[in-house]
This record gives C-alpha cells, structure tokens and sequence, in this order.
C-alpha cells in the first residue's frame, strides 16, 4: 500500500486497504473492542467516496461542548483532531480538512444554523459530522424542536450533495438518571434514519465501554480522568473512523469488510 | 387483599356498580409508569410502549378523565357547581403539594447522584445543575410549575387539567358542546404550536392545552347523567362492527409504526422521504394525533373485550392491581419516589441481580401503598367493607363523600 499507485483507480484500492481496511479482528482492534455492529453505517456516503476517490476531502465537525474535547488534555486529544490524525496516518496522500465549530450549551437549532452558514461559505464539506441532541436532553428542551432542527439540517446537508452522520449523547448514569435522554436518542436515530444518515451511536458504544470497564469517565479517579477522557476521545475517533470507511464501502458498492 | 376491594362485593354485573376494569388497567399503567421511569430497567421493553404508538401515560391521562368525570360529575349533580368546583380546587391543592415534594426529593437526588459519581465534569459541562446555578430562581420557577426537571412532568399536566376541568364541569351535560371546544383548543394549539412555557427553554414536556382533548374524553366516557334521580347508564360508545375494524386498523398501524422506528431503519432509509419524516414527527409532547387515535381505538377495543363482569376482574391475580387502581395518587406519588431509587439503584448497578431486585421491590412497594390506602379508607370509616353504589368509581379517590353517606 505504499507502492506508487497514483492513478485514480490506485487510490480507490488504497483506501480499500487503508481507510475501509477489512477484517473483524481489525476492527476492534480500532474501535476499542466496540462490538462490529455499532461500526455499521447502514447507509452509504457516496459524496465522501466521491471526495476520496478524487484525493481530497472536507470534514466538517459541528456541534455542542463534546466536539472540543472537554476534560481532554488539550485540543488535539479531542475526537475531531484525533480523528484527522487518524485518517492522515493512514491515508498520508488524501488532502485532509477538518473544519470544527462548536461550543458549549449549543443546541440543536444553532449547530442546524452553522452547518447553514458552512454549507454557503466557502468550499462546501464533502461530509458534516454533526454530534447533536445533548442539549435537549440535559435542559428538557423541546423533542420536537429538535427534530424539526435535524430534519432541517439533514435536507440541507443533503441537497448540498454532501454526506453526513450524526453523533447522539454521551452515556452517562448520571445523564440516565437525571434526564430523560432516552425520548431525545429515539427521536435523534429515527430523524436519521429517514433521511438515509448513519449515527455514530456513541451512547451505546460509550455504554459498551463503561460495561466493560474498558473506559468510564465517571469511574475514574480524579487522578485519571484526564487519561481516560483522551482514550475515549481517541476511541471515539477510531469509531468514526470505522464509520465512515463502512459508509464509504457501501457506497462502492463492495460488501463491507467485516 | 380482595376484601380491602373496594365494590368487588357488589358482585359482579350491576350498572352502576364500581368499574373495576378502570382500576385495574389503571393500576397496570401506573406500574408501566414506574418501570418506564426508570431508563436502563429491562422491563422497559415489554411495556405497552413497544407495541402502540402510545403508552401508559396516554392510558393514565384517559383513565384519569374516566374517572374525573365519575366523581366531580356526581358531586356537581348531587351538590351543584360551586361544590364540585371547590373539591376539584382541594384535590388540585393536594396534587401541587405532592409535585413540590416530589421536586424536592429529586433535587435532593441529582446532587447525591453528582457526589457519589465523579460527573462533576458533567454537571459543567451540560449544565444540567440549573438548581445549583440558580437555587433561588429554580425553586421560584419549580414552584410556578415552570421549571419541571426530568420524569416530574405528569403531575404538573395532571394539575392544569383538573384546572382546565372546573370550567369545565358546566358543560359535563353538554357532552357535544364540550367535545366540540375541546377538539377546537387541541387543532388550534396544534396548528399554532402553543404551549405552557418552560423555565429552561421550549414548552412543557406535556403540553395541557393539547392533552386535555384526551382527559375531556375521558370524563365524557365517565360522567353518567342522572335519570330520574338516579344516576343513568354510564355513556357507551356501541360495539359496531366497521367501528372495531377501523380500530384494529389503527393498532396495527400504530404497531408497525414502532416496530419501523424500533427495527427498521433500513426499511425507512428506503421509504418516500416524505413518509419518512412525517414519521419523525409523531411527537408525544402534544399528543400527535396518531398517538390519540392508538389510545382511543385501543380504549374502545380494550372496553368491548373486557365485560365488567370479567371473572378476572375479581381474581386473586388482578387484586394487586386494582388496589393500585383504587388508590392512584398515593401510588402514583410513591411511583415517581421509587422511581428515583430505581434509577440511583441501577446507576450503581444495572446488573441482572439489580435489575429483579429494583424490579420485585418497586412493585412490591406500590401493591403495599395500594394496600395501606385501602386498609386507611376503611379504618376510617370504621366499618367492614360494603357496597357502595354509584360515586365509588373514582380511582384516585378525591375527597367527595361518596353517596352512601350522600344520599
């Protein structure tokens, strides 16, 4: 895979090798042991194939506190650069951007705003990473409001020709158990599934994790914390990373690797 | 337990008598309540919710109307408005008390859950701690029934409804006259998008303007009008056989609806996108008229498939859950406490041990309050249990008199 392959057709098979690299045991390895079926994009992301296939692609990661990695080491531990960093190690020729716009407390109708405003400026992302729904959640704020917003979105992103894939909530007992976060993860998956979107479920994947005392934020000792939150940053990012080369493989029309 | 039953010695059949169906599925959606409370609890995918576009909530708010429509309809044509009126006011007074306290114990909760986890990065980041911001203006908006934290927003909608009811009851008689205002508010706030507004952003979880069409049905399918002194026939929509299709119709519906949204998000990436969206919109905060027409063509097949004479009724099995029934606010209230202690139990541990215990422990808990409130109502009445024609319908058993001391 390091061969000179420059043709078009060679940088298709290198990110067949590289970024939609097969095999089970691969995958987990990747994705911090998260079960294969939560790596699944269960819809193509043709624009992001399209993008790759061309040598050049356009990420862009919008949405609340959690797209800047709070409580990481610092900017580059969060899961949109380690995420970059990922596909540039394995991918060194693809021209790589990652744009991220986020902050604090956005809810799902201001991230729908900037995704709007990104869409129109500039060159257009080949594929939005939008982490939405935590907001609503935590602050009891309307589902339908939300869902109007993803809905919104979605068709924007789409009539753009540009993929996307949403991020729902972080798993947390404490979330579980003081809000009603399950009424916002329902709403949230079945707005993408109308609108062909994969999710990164990372609810169930942070779930898995923290089930199998792989990483739990909220079990960790002060001591640790900040450790514990760079790795699941970085496994966050391997997820996406597994996600989206799935995506791109259906898109291709290959059988996924698994 | 079955002699702490109330009317189950009336025997079984007489118009009339005590309808123990209401008691019964009402004690069943306050314990679907509990377990649908408690997110993470296994139980959780066997509740009504999984197989109807709607869910225990919908079966309360209806059944409450029920029996709404029963006790306040009998003390307004036994006592006339004013009286009725001012019983509605205690019970909403004692419904305001319980919800402050039950806002209390969940304050109490998220800054136990927050010591006892390291989410002190959490509570920053999600700003989920408004009452540890704010402690002032949160208990001044809790108290306005403006700041409702998560899973305490039944009683609220329960509250403004038994308000929405006093103006109400002047038109129990007029049954077209009130359906009719009723429909209109719910397409109006519909259509317009209107609702209570909430402290922390966005409208109540359950939105009242819209939920009363469900509770005003309710009390139209419970209040009996008096004939000739006595009180008449309780209204029934007949059985017809197009009518119970149709309902069936939309089970079915409704049933494949979420099963589309629980397993089939392929079948609906490949679905019109029109459809496909208009299914994300189904929402439960204003009682999407899908999930109205789930709850009412399952009350009216549910009303035609169980006699109130049903043997079951009366059975031993079923006992647990009329007194749960017959006791709804107590048990309700201790529900949403348990469901607290549920929670904080499977934050701890969510296990399968864990889960049977919170599980055998919370129904456990809310037979016993049902038990307790029984055993109460006849110590203080101090006499054996008998029958009690005519106002002992009411579940939630809001103070009237009921007619054996009444007539």
């Amino acid at each position: 895979m390091k061969g000179g392959m420059i043709a078009g057709a060679g940088r298709i098979l290198l990110l067949c090798a590289t970024l939609l690299a097969p095999a089970a045991a691969r995958a987990e390895a990747l994705a911090c042991g998260a079960p294969p079926e939560l790596l699944e994009a269960s819809a193509a992301l043709p624009a992001t194939a399209r993008a790759a296939s061309a040598g050049s692609l356009r990420i862009l990661v919008v949405g609340s506190a959690s797209v800047l990695g709070p409580g990481t080491s610092g900017p580059p531990a969060a899961w949109p650069a380690r995420l970059e960093a990922r596909i540039r190690a394995r991918v060194p020729r693809l021209k790589l951007e990652v744009v991220t716009r986020g902050a604090r407390g956005l809810t799902t109708a201001e991230t729908e705003a900037i995704i709007e405003a990104e869409l129109h400026q500039g060159p257009p992302p080949n594929l939005v990473l939008w982490q939405a729904g935590t907001a609503e959640a935590v602050r009891g704020l309307d589902v339908d409001e939300m869902v109007t917003a993803l809905n919104a979105g979605l068709s924007k992103v789409v009539a753009a020709g540009a993929d996307a894939i949403l991020m729902d909530q972080q798993f947390s007992r404490f979330i579980r158990a003081n809000a009603n976060v399950d009424a916002y993860r329902d709403a949230l998956r079945l707005a993408a599934a109308a609108h062909g979107v994969p999710v990164l479920r990372r609810w169930d994947l942070m779930r898995f994790w923290a089930d199998n005392d792989l990483i739990d934020i909220e079990r960790a000792g002060r001591t640790e914390r900040v450790a514990v939150t760079d790795r699941l940053n970085d496994c966050l990012a391997q997820a996406m990373q597994a996600l989206i080369r799935d995506g791109v493989a259906e898109a291709r029309g290959r059988p996924t690797p698994r | 337990m079955r002699q702490l039953i109330r009317g189950l010695q009336h025997g079984p059949g007489g118009q009339g008598g005590r309808d123990l169906r209401a008691d019964a599925f009402r004690g069943l959606a306050l314990w679907f309540i509990l377990i649908d409370h408690i997110p993470g609890n296994r139980l959780g995918g066997l509740t009504l919710r999984n197989i109807a576009l709607c869910d225990a909530t919908e079966a309360f708010v209806l059944l409450a109307g029920y029996a709404a429509g029963i006790a306040y309809g009998a003390a307004l044509d036994r006592r006339g408005w004013t009286f009725a009126a001012a019983v509605l006011i205690r019970r909403v007074s004692t419904l305001y008390v319980a919800h402050i306290f039950l806002f209390v114990v969940f304050t109490a909760q998220v800054g136990y859950s927050a010591a006892a986890l390291e989410s002190s990065a959490y509570l920053d980041e999600l700003h989920l701690d408004v009452f540890g911001e704010q402690p002032y203006l949160a208990l001044l908006q809790a108290l306005l029934l403006r700041f409702q934290p998560a899973f305490l927003d039944i009683l609220p909608l329960y509250i403004v409804l038994l308000l929405l009811l006093v103006p109400a009851l002047a038109l129990l008689r007029r049954p077209a006259v009130l359906m009719a205002v009723s429909a209109l508010l719910y397409f109006v706030v519909r259509l317009l998008n209107l609702n209570l507004p909430n402290w922390t952003g966005g409208g109540w979880f359950f939105n009242p303007l819209a939920w009363q069409v469900l509770f005003f049905t309710g009390c139209l399918l419970g209040y009996a009008r008096p004939r000739g002194g006595r009180r008449g026939p309780v209204p029934a929509v007949p059985f017809h056989p197009l009518l119970a299709t149709a309902a069936g119709v939309a089970l079915l519906i409704g049933m494949a609806i979420v099963f589309v949204n629980d397993y089939g998000e392929a079948w609906l990436a490949e679905a019109p996108p029109r459809l496909a969206e208009l299914l994300t919109t189904i929402d439960k905060t204003g009682l999407h008229p899908f999930r109205l027409i789930s709850i009412l063509a399952m009350a009216y097949l549910v009303g035609h498939a169980v006699p109130r004479d049903a043997g079951w009724l009366r059975s031993r099995a079923a006992s647990p859950f009329v007194l749960m029934g017959q006791h709804g606010l107590p048990v309700f209230c201790a529900g949403i406490f348990l469901a607290f202690l549920g929670r904080l139990a499977l934050e701890m541990d969510d296990r399968w041990p864990m889960q049977l215990l919170v599980n055998l422990a919370g129904l456990g808990a809310l037979v016993l309050v049902g038990v307790i409130g029984a055993w109460y109502r006849l110590r203080e009445r101090g006499e054996a249990p008998r029958h009690a024609p005519a106002s002992a319908a009411d579940p939630l058993r809001p103070p009237v008199p009921s007619t054996t001391t009444m007539s």
